[in-house]
Parts: structure tokens; sequence; C-alpha cells
């Protein structure tokens, strides 16, 4: 394994930092508060290529491998503080973008695929429901095969994009017999009939990326919008959630870079007891912690990436990626705002909202308890 | 060992454990049996992935592959000449 990266890949990451610093941030606080959506800042992203990174020059995407997808990701997260934005742009790309690359028909990427790499549609996907989050292929959510199209009824919850989506990755039911393998997706435009979207959810954190509920009520989907074969649904979700668990936490270990930066000049110029209190080993110790946290998790991101870029699967290191970093990213926080004393308690400062923020990361993509299923089951328990 | 007893084992005594059965039957529906669930395909994927050296296409794990033993073994079969 070799995780040094190659010149190119240094040069993107300093754009990427140097891009978000400039375009991403001015505003952000404001938009926090209002719980509002960065639509410029989608636009310059979309514009410096970020929608579009790992898809197809074809598709009008730069067509970049997993480790410089990590690596930019890693830059964004270090750079932008809206970490709302992130995860929507996110959320586009590996759960909507990504899968219709992988199993969709050439019809379906030729009409897609463009407008998702400019950034001039957005998407998202729709697998949990009111009662099947954890356990999401118990869903209700059916799809009956009527003539030339599907009819889809049920309401799927907690959707990230959802109220700001052009399309979803809708999965449904077609063949209750078959449990999980019966569950197949659907791309569903925001204009077909029977396709509706509720209000932005209130939740403690991402304020600024919008999640809803999204109601498909003889929802008519044309054939051809199937996305693979029918019961592909399965293959579908844990082909995104491998690339999620990888690209997605990357945004996470810039965000722990750039606490740890700024925690380290804090404990260096805070006097107390006439001494920087980074001289107190209660301060230190919890300096290096935070730094042996962010050296893991890069690593065990990077061994995902290296894998994948060797074409081989890779469900157990995605997982454990998945709950290393998420576990680590909220343990930082604590310590970020910890360090900080009161100061890290405000809102002036961005560590409370990180905080809010890296919280989520332990439910969405599968809850710690679910990667660790997923990992002892498969080491044979 | 033939494809078909290497699943058949397999499946026997990795991911039908607890539930009392003791042979599979070639054309068994092991979905619709409530056999294999996604975590067991998983674990199914990367054992016949390493067992035949073979390498299974996501776009391959559809219900058409994997719903019986036969289906499975057509499956390894296929892949092998790929
Ligand atoms: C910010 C955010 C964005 C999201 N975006 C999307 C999206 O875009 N699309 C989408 O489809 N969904 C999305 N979700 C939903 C998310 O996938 C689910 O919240 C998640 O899968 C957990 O389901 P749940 O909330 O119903 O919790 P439950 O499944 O009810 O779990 C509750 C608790 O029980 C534990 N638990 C459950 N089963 C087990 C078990 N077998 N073993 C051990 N512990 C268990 C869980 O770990 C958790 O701690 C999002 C959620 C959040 C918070």
């Amino acid at each position: 394994m070799d995780f040094s990266l190659t010149e190119d890949q240094v040069t993107f990451k300093k754009s990427a930092i140097e891009f978000a610093e400039k375009a991403l941030n001015k505003g952000a606080k404001e938009r926090e508060k209002n719980r509002e959506f960065n639509q410029e800042g989608w636009e310059k992203c979309a514009e410096f290529g970020v929608q579009g990174l790992s898809m197809p020059e074809k598709y009008g995407g730069l067509g970049m491998d997993i480790m410089t997808c990590v690596v930019t990701m890693e830059a964004l997260g270090y750079a932008c503080r809206d970490s709302g934005l992130l995860f929507a742009i996110n959320s586009h790309i590996w759960t909507c973008e990504s899968p219709i690359l992988k199993f969709g028909s050439e019809y379906q990427k030729d009409t897609y695929l463009p407008s998702l790499c400019n950034g001039s549609l957005k998407g998202g996907h729709a697998m949990t429901e009111a009662d099947s989050g954890s356990d999401a292929f118990s869903m209700k959510c059916r799809a009956e095969k009527k003539g030339d199209r599907y009819v889809i009824n049920g309401t799927k919850m907690f959707i990230t994009n959802a109220p700001i989506a052009d399309l979803l990755l809708v999965f449904a039911v077609t063949d209750p017999k078959k449990g999980f393998a019966g569950v197949s997706a659907f791309i569903v435009e925001k204009g077909f009939p029977g396709f509706s979207v509720g209000k932005p959810l209130e939740l403690m954190g991402l304020k600024t990326s919008p999640i809803g509920e999204v109601v498909l009520q003889d929802c008519e989907v044309p054939e051809e919008n199937l996305l693979g074969k029918e019961g592909a649904g399965g293959a579908i979700f844990n082909s995104e959630m491998e690339w999620e668990r990888s690209c997605l936490f990357a945004t996470h270990v810039g965000a722990m870079a750039k606490d740890l930066e700024d925690c380290i000049r804090h404990v260096n110029e805070r006097q107390q007891f006439g001494k920087p209190i980074g001289k107190n080993q209660a301060v230190s110790h919890k300096i290096a912690e935070m730094h042996v946290r962010l050296e893991l998790s890069r690593l065990a991101l990077y061994k995902v990436a290296w894998l994948k870029s060797q074409g081989k699967r890779a469900p157990v290191e995605s997982a454990i990626a998945k709950l290393f970093v998420s576990e680590s990213y909220v343990q930082n926080c604590m310590e970020a705002l910890q360090i900080h004393g009161a100061y890290g308690y405000s809102t002036e400062m961005d560590f409370e909202k990180n905080l809010r923020d890296a919280i989520a990361g332990k439910i969405y993509s599968g809850t710690s308890e679910i990667q660790k299923n997923i990992i002892a089951s498969l080491l044979g328990l | 060992m033939s494809v078909l007893e290497s699943l058949e084992n397999y499946l026997l005594t990795e991911i039908a454990v607890g539930l009392g059965k003791k042979t599979l039957g070639p054309d068994e529906d092991l979905l619709e049996l409530g056999i294999i669930d996604s975590l067991g395909l998983m674990k199914l994927i990367s054992f016949m992935e390493e067992d035949f050296g073979i390498r299974i296409p996501d776009e391959e794990v559809i219900p058409e592959n994997f719903q019986s033993l036969n289906c499975m073994a057509k499956l390894v079969e296929l892949q092998v000449q790929n």
C-alpha cells in the first residue's frame, strides 16, 4: 500500500483549499442562523468541478480517481465553513450521480449525468421511511408495474436535498416475497405526477442542508427510469454506501485537521496562571489524542480509497472508516470546544456548530452500531 | 468438491446457521425462504470471489443470480469464463 499523493493531487488539493476559502465562506454564519442553503456556493462548486469530480469527461466531469476525490473532499472539509453545503453536494454525488453512472442505461446516463455534473440538476436518494431506518430493506414503499410504467406509493423520511432536489433515487419494493432482494431503485423526477416534498425538517445541525420528507402517491415513473434490473436495489444501495462512507467522510477528516490547527494555536496563545494553557499536560494530551484520531481516520479512509482504486470490494474497510471517522470527529469536536472554554461554547466561534454537525455523522450512512454489526458479521459472527 | 457442494457447504455453515437446515435443494429459493439476507449476501459474495477466484460485478448482484444454488453456480461458471 502506498498512500503518498502525486504532485497533481497535492496541487489540486491546494487549489480546492484556496477555492473554498475564497468562494464558500462569505455569509456562512448568517445562512446557518437562517437555515439557508447556499445556492451560489453550489453553483461555484459546480464551476470548480466538484459535482463532477469522479464523473467521466464525456458527461462534463473531471474524471478524477478515487484518491483525488478523497483528497479534494478533505480539502473542502478543511477550508469550507459550511458543512451543510458539503453534505448536500456529497449526497448528490455519491447517492445519485455515482449509482446512475454505475448502474444506469445509456439513456439514463445521457439524460441525467451532464446536468448533475454541471450542477443544474440536484439529486439525492430516498431509502429511509418512518418505520424503517437501520432495517432499511423492511420498507413499505411499493412499486407496481402497470403497462409501460411503475406506480410508486409510500413516504420517505429524512431525505437529504429533498426540498431542493430535481431528482431522487427512490427505493421501493417490487417483489415483496423476496425480502431485500425484492427492492428496486427508480430515478424519480420532481415533476412526475404524484411526487411531492414536505418542508425542510428542523434538525440539530447541518442547518444549511435542506432535508425533508418525500411523498409518493400513485407516483408514475416510466419503465425506462428503473435503475439497473428489478431487485438490484440492494446492490445499488450497498455500492452507494461504500462510496459515501469513504468520500463524504473525507470532509470530516479535513474539518478535524482545521480544528486541530486552531486548537494548537489557541493553547499556545491563551495564557492562564501565567503560562500558555498548552503547557498543562491535561491540555497537551488532548491535542495529542486529537492528532492520533486525525491520523488514524485519514489512514482508514486512504485504505478504502486504495482498495477501491484496485477495483476491490471494501465492505469491512469502509465500515471501519465510517465508524472510526464519525466517532473520532465527534470526540475531536468535544475536545476542541473544551479547549476553547466558554469561547468554544459561544456561537461566535464554529466549535459548537461543528459538534452539532458532527453528531449526525454517527447516524446517517448507517449508524455506528450498524457499522459494528457489518464488521462483526463479515468476521463470521 | 463441486461448485454446488462448496456453495451449499458455505451457506449451511456460515449463513443459514441456527435455521435447522441440513441440506439445501439446488433450486430452492433461498431469497424467498429468507436464508440469505443483505449482510449474508455480502459475506457470500466475498466467499465466492475468494474461493472461486472470480470478480462479481455489482451489476450482477440481482435476484436471478442468487436465488438458488443452481443460479449461483451458473454465475460462477460465467465469471470464470470471463
Ligand atoms: C442528517 C441526516 C441525513 C439523512 N439523509 C438521508 C437520505 O438522504 N436518505 C435516506 O434514505 N436516509 C437518510 N437519513 C436517514 C438515516 O439513514 C437513518 O436515520 C439511519 O439509517 C438510522 O435509522 P433511524 O434513524 O430510523 O434509527 P433506527 O434504525 O430506529 O435506530 C435507532 C437506534 O437503534 C440502533 N439500532 C437499530 N438496529 C440495531 C441493531 N440491529 N443492532 C444494534 N443497534 C441497532 C441504531 O444504531 C440507533 O442507535 C438521514 C439521517 C440524518 C440524521
